[in-house]
């Protein structure tokens, strides 16, 4: 069992009887020193389990605890979701980042890279095939507030690829029912439902304020438009397309990179959407999460792989080719 | 020379093939390339635009090629 800061706070106020246990290492409490009703500190292989009452076990990040207690069948056992880390930053914060345990024992991301995440402002224009995963897993990773463009409604051809829907949303708004979706699943987030189309009269209002801008449209103008915003207001875009098996993911305009337009100044005269095209459910969903991936890599500032490089990824043979275009701006 | 073609998306559906060998002469180049693929394959890529790669890395087009270089045609797509 596992439990969170939060719910093992209450319980010390409830004065309720635990026995709590850090079986970290003495390096690991110095550097993370907690202080928690007197904890006993314990190596694995003795634990003083009693099942008395509950027992909250304790490593640097909640992950070794949970595998104490599961491969052990310790009874009556917790595991404090996040450990130490999780612990530390409650304390001090009253904020409890355990559900992003995961990702924060991640060296790039940690504690740090979680509130660069939990602080962050993310415009999502379109919420088809491409912005139902990538809104879904921006909010899931604890991205601050997102901000779902789109006036379109949601339709009975749309549910193959677009998750967030169901067919009791059909004829509705997407931003609209995006919101409620996402806003059942993830409580941290504050979102914001913009029904409308961006065009070039409400594109600055609706893009200025955000600090990166997911291009999930199904159109070039609209892209074209986005791309002028991105890269007048220098706030990044990650673009993502779709063409049948295949899918395109790039990041424009990133501190002077190259945007849409240094990329593909011309336009084809045959159509492609995925309305005439047609389009394999699942390719949205692995682009649309690649360009949720770039756009995390940004805000916690590490090096996106795809400033001025194309990646085209085949869905049939799972080939995936970059293309470098930072030289021809 | 021998040069190999990559061919992606609308490209690639249009010439029913994602790779081909194309035999060029010593000295032509990117545009040459995509010049003649246009020309001998009549009306398949008419109103498709495609940007050019070669050897992963774009090009306006004066590219010299060389024996064995890859070159990708990439047409943008606008699908979500």
């Amino acid at each position: 069992m596992i439990i969170t800061p939060d719910k093992l706070h209450s319980w010390i106020l409830e004065n309720k009887k635990i026995r709590v246990i850090d079986i970290r290492s003495e390096e690991q409490t110095e550097e993370l020193p907690i202080n928690i009703l007197g904890a006993i500190v314990s190596s694995v292989e003795s634990l003083p389990i009693q099942i008395d009452r509950p027992n909250i076990l304790i490593c640097q990040f909640g992950v070794i605890t949970e595998e104490v207690i599961a491969s052990n069948q310790l009874e009556n056992s917790y595991s404090l979701l996040g450990g130490a880390l999780a612990w530390t930053n409650y304390k001090t914060e009253r904020k409890d980042l355990s559900r992003w345990s995961r990702q924060i024992a991640l060296p790039e991301i940690g504690i740090e890279g979680q509130k660069r995440l939990n602080n962050s402002k993310v415009a999502i224009v379109g919420l088809g095939g491409l912005g139902c995963p990538a809104a879904n897993n921006l909010a899931a990773c604890g991205i601050g507030s997102l901000r779902l463009i789109d006036g379109d409604f949601v339709e009975l051809s749309n549910l193959h690829r677009q998750p967030l829907y169901g067919l009791d949303d059909i004829k509705q708004k997407k931003a609209n029912v995006a919101l409620s979706s996402l806003s059942k699943k993830y409580d941290t987030i504050d979102l914001e439902a913009v029904p409308v189309m961006l065009d070039s009269n409400n594109s600055k209002k609706l893009l200025e304020d955000v600090d990166i801008i997911i291009d999930s449209t199904d159109n070039i103008k609209t892209r074209i438009e986005i791309d002028k915003i991105s890269k007048d207001l220098k706030i990044p875009m990650v673009y993502g397309g779709l063409y049948r098996f295949e899918g395109q993911v790039s990041v424009f305009n990133f501190k002077g990179s190259p945007g849409y337009l240094d990329l593909f100044p011309k336009k084809s005269k045959n159509s492609d959407k995925c309305s005439e095209a047609g389009v394999i459910g699942m390719l949205p969903g692995i682009i649309g999460n690649i360009q949720a991936l770039e756009a995390v890599k940004l805000i916690i500032g590490m090096d996106s792989a795809l400033i001025g490089k194309l990646l085209i990824y085949d869905s049939l043979s799972h080939s995936i080719n970059i293309m470098d275009y930072n030289k021809i701006k | 020379m021998k040069i190999v073609l990559k061919c992606f998306s609308q490209v690639k559906y249009a010439l029913n093939t994602d790779e081909m060998m194309i035999e060029l002469e010593d000295g032509q180049t990117a545009s040459d390339l995509e010049k003649i693929i246009r020309k001998k394959t009549g009306e398949k890529l008419k109103g498709i635009a495609v940007q050019i790669a070669v050897n992963k890395e774009y090009s306006d087009g004066s590219t010299v090629l060389h024996n064995g270089d890859e070159v990708a045609l990439i047409p943008p797509v606008q699908g979500g």
